[in-house]
């Protein structure tokens, strides 16, 4: 036996980079690896339905939900205005606020494990007055939001018919229609509040001074360019008017006549729409989204200022519509008079599964929707239009537009009575919009619900 | 020589066994010190005694691969002892010690590079034994050999000898030959002809969990033929390769059977309880486990299909926690990791050291990877690890090929004089 040679050595060096290779990258992704396990097992947990969930509180520490006991554990109806708003873990609801804040919710972390945590979620609601709001409704049903506009903190949230999530869903088939939604959330048709988009639009394309001195007649009934006729809801009309004496009757023919104009051509109308957060004529909008919660973005089809559909969209009906959350978010804007809201937030603190608590961040603000000449033109409107017709809210310095949507669902016609506005007071900063469904006269008014909501709101500490 | 780079044999063995017992005491914290748990600790704990004194004989040169395997083992028998509930795993640990007996076997047939080479002609004939094994005793497409009292996955049985065709010494890659004026050496033809004949059967079995570790075994061993005498790397090479490589795998990925698409495009979370059940399970396992586990025996995970074979990472991070999961995995690499610490010594060996080191690392790849959802579920074993007497076999051969690249004998016969 002789001893030979046979090594190649750069060949075989070259067997171990291509083996040094193969380890950096498997290496590399078990790392990767282990980062994604660590990170997303909390969604793990949740999505699995393994996990078990911490407790989430009103601003003054009243249990909203409790993932730590029975639900049924609390008095009856405890949760029944808040019950399509915070929500459940039972899967029912998907857009509420534990369903979009499960993973944060569950008392688990990869260091300590499930079920032994302190994990809970502080709101920034009152349930007081979530609670007054949703008595005031009565035998009503609808939606009402509030925000404080300087701080972005949302404090009531009321969406009827609701479901108490104590209860359970035995009975899910023999539940009102709509409880399992919140529709403050959901786009409806705007009504005559959408007057206040386009009263923006048209400050910020004619000026203040030449919006607030143009002046229109009403007859009752006014025939457009195209010949078709916007009826006005004063069949014997209101004369002649000036911008705030139209805004006060929300005149139909008025607005018609003022998107008609030259003065106001379309195209800026849709450019004030689209940076307000419209889709319009089905142009990409984004959706707006709330500690997780997405909201439809408002939607209207403008196609000639001179025809019927696009007026009567620029006057709330028809294809326009809008959430009342996002009524909110630009009476927030027009409150502040800068055009620029804060962007509401329902969530203030988590603590997590040790018992550490972290203040969260708030969501920061929107662009430039509008100008801030024409958002304080527009506030200056709405003040003025609640001291002459809603006495009730002029101690809160409120600025409102009401509105009356006609609705047509499955062949049967009703309205929808909303307002939306703000209140420049101290002691309840907030903007808001409040929703009755299929509204009659002599029936609770928005603008009660909303006295009731400022009462509230002004006597919290 | 290599001798000097090793750390020296009784200390290895004390860690094993140190580490070993550590694991047992962890054990008894769950289960008590109970018949079983004694019984569990006396096996292994002999086994790691009486291996030691069988290396002494065998070989001492080579004592990393022959360490890092007890070590493995015995970890690997205790997990599988555990998984739901206490019961000695007889049958892996019997398994675990025919994989070391097969090591040692393997190792003194490929020791020497000039035999292991000449009986290349055997390893085919090995090969396309076991492809014509699996292509005609295989039912229902399946790959499973049922001998009665044992079932046999040939499949596993080919990568041993796949890595044996892949690797290639420089004298065979000088032996060229030319037909109709090209020239090409018949070993490398012999390389691609057998790829192709696997993943031909592979296709046939609808079973392709097992493809990309025979490419991988291939594309190194090719690689390696196509540097083996170049003065530099070619970079205008590399990236015709790596170009290829690209564009076979969106081939691969694009052409792939519609039961192949299902799970390349599977969303676990949609079908939890369907195509997703095994990986939804085995990621919550890891959840639940956290970084140190729920204990000993304490795991849910049995419950479901495969816990100890295709999602057995899940099951220890479940009862040991993904810490422990984690030095497991790093563990297994010191075996592909020992020809960087005492590298190679002939140019065949190098070849076997890279296929056995691609076979290793693109299987933990597939099953780790996939039964946490990074990359599709394929359902292969997890070496040394996973339960299964063939797999565990398998990587009992491959391990002797690595210690064999470590330990070799390099000396030739001489020709008789003339």
């Amino acid at each position: 036996m002789a001893e030979l040679d046979i090594s190649a050595p750069r060949s075989m060096r070259r067997a171990g980079v291509f083996a040094t290779l193969l380890l950096i990258g498997f290496i590399g992704a078990f790392i990767y690896l282990g980062f994604t396990l660590v990170e997303e097992s909390p969604e793990y947990m949740t999505r699995s339905g393994a996990a078990s969930y911490g407790v989430v509180y009103d601003r003054s520490g009243d249990v909203l939900f409790d993932g730590t006991k029975a639900l049924s554990s609390y008095p009856s109806g405890h949760f029944a205005d808040i019950g399509n708003v915070i929500g459940d873990t039972s899967g029912q609801m998907k857009n509420t606020l534990v369903a979009r804040n499960m993973e944060e919710l569950a008392n688990y972390s990869f260091m300590y494990g499930k079920g032994s945590g302190k994990t809970s979620l502080k709101t920034t609601l009152s349930h007081a007055a979530n609670t007054a709001v949703y008595k005031a409704f009565g035998k009503k049903n609808g939606t009402a939001i509030a925000y404080n506009w300087k701080t972005g903190e949302v404090l009531v949230c009321v969406s009827k018919p609701s479901v108490d999530p104590a209860a359970g869903y035995a009975n899910i088939d023999k539940l009102a229609e709509g409880s399992l939604l919140c529709k403050a959330f959901l786009p409806t048709v705007p009504g005559s509040t959408q007057k206040v988009s386009t009263l923006l639009a048209a400050y910020e394309t004619m000026g203040v001074d030449a919006v607030n001195k143009t002046e229109y007649n009403c007859t009752g009934s006014w025939l457009n360019a195209s010949g078709q006729r916007i009826n006005c809801h004063e069949s014997k009309g209101h004369g002649k008017q000036t911008l705030q004496k139209a805004f006060e009757n929300s005149c139909n023919p008025y607005f018609a006549q003022l998107v008609q104009s030259d003065k106001l051509p379309l195209s800026r109308i849709i450019e004030t729409y689209t940076r307000m957060g419209y889709s319009v004529n089905g142009a990409a909008a984004d959706t707006l989204e709330m500690n997780g919660i997405r909201i439809s973005a408002a939607s209207t089809t403008l196609k000639d200022a001179k025809d019927f559909d696009t007026q009567w969209g620029c006057l709330g009906q028809g294809t326009t519509l809008v959430s009342p959350f996002q009524l909110m978010l630009w009476e927030g804007a027009i409150a502040n008079q800068s055009g620029i809201a804060v962007m509401p937030n329902m969530l203030s603190e988590k603590t997590d599964v040790s018992g550490a608590v972290t203040l969260l961040p708030t969501p920061g603000k929107t662009g430039q929707m509008f100008t801030a000449e024409a958002a304080a033109a527009a506030n200056a409107v709405m003040t003025e239009n609640v001291k002459k017709n809603y006495s009730a809210l002029v101690k809160y310095k409120c600025g409102v537009k009401s509105g009356t949507a006609q609705i047509t669902d499955g062949g049967k016609e009703y309205e929808n009575s909303l307002l939306a506005g703000f209140s420049a007071d101290d002691r309840c900063p907030v903007a808001f919009c409040i929703l009755i469904e299929q509204y009659k006269k002599g029936e609770v008014t928005t603008a009660q619900i909303a006295k009731t909501m400022l009462d509230k709101i002004a006597a919290l500490k | 020589m290599a001798v000097s780079k090793t750390i020296s044999h009784p200390f290895l063995l004390l860690l094993v066994l140190i580490a070993h017992t550590v694991m047992l005491l962890l054990v008894a914290l769950s289960f008590g010190f109970t018949t079983e748990v004694l019984k569990i600790g006396c096996y292994i704990l002999t086994a790691d005694l009486v291996g030691s004194i069988v290396l002494q004989f065998v070989h001492r040169e080579s004592c990393t691969v022959d360490t890092v395997m007890l070590l493995v083992m015995g970890m690997s028998t205790i997990y599988q002892s555990c998984f739901g509930g206490l019961q000695f795993a007889l049958r892996h640990f019997l398994f675990g010690i025919g994989a070391f007996i097969m090591c040692q076997i393997s190792y003194l047939l490929v020791r020497n590079p000039y035999r292991a080479e000449k009986l290349k002609p055997l390893w085919y004939i090995c090969f396309f034994l076991l492809v014509g094994a699996i292509f005609a005793l295989t039912g229902s497409r399946g790959i499973w050999i049922d001998l009665g009292f044992i079932t046999l996955q040939p499949s596993e049985f080919v990568k041993p000898v796949f890595v044996l065709i892949a690797a290639s010494s420089i004298s065979t890659q000088l032996h060229k030959k030319t037909l109709w004026g090209i020239h090409f050496v018949p070993d490398n033809l012999m390389l691609i002809l057998c790829t192709v004949v696997i993943a031909g059967l592979q296709w046939y079995c609808r079973d392709l969990g097992s493809l990309p570790t025979f490419v991988a075994v291939a594309g190194c061993g090719m690689l390696l033929r196509f540097y083996y005498l170049r003065e530099k790397m070619s970079f205008r090479l590399i990236v015709f390769l790596a170009v290829c490589a690209v564009g076979a795998g969106i081939a691969a990925w694009n052409l792939a059977p519609a039961y192949v698409q299902e799970r390349l495009h599977t969303n676990i979370w949609a079908d939890m309880s369907g195509s997703g059940y095994q990986q939804v399970k085995a990621l919550v396992a890891i959840a639940e486990g956290g970084w140190f586990g729920k204990g000993a025996g304490n795991g849910t995970l049995h419950n479901v299909a495969a816990s100890n074979t295709d999602i057995v990472f899940s099951s220890i991070c479940e009862e040991w926690g993904l810490f422990t999961g984690m030095m497991t995995v790093i563990l297994v690499l010191f075996l592909p990791m020992s020809m960087l610490a005492v590298p190679p010594r002939s140019y065949y060996h190098s070849g076997l050291a890279i296929g056995v080191a691609a076979v290793i690392m693109v299987q933990m790849t597939l099953n780790i990877f996939g039964s946490c959802n990074l990359i599709p579920f394929t359902g292969v074993t997890l070496p040394f690890i996973s339960q299964g007497g063939s797999s565990m076999l398998s990587c009992g051969i491959l391990a002797g090929f690595l210690k064999a690249a470590q330990a070799p004998v390099l000396t030739q016969k001489k020709k008789a004089a003339a």
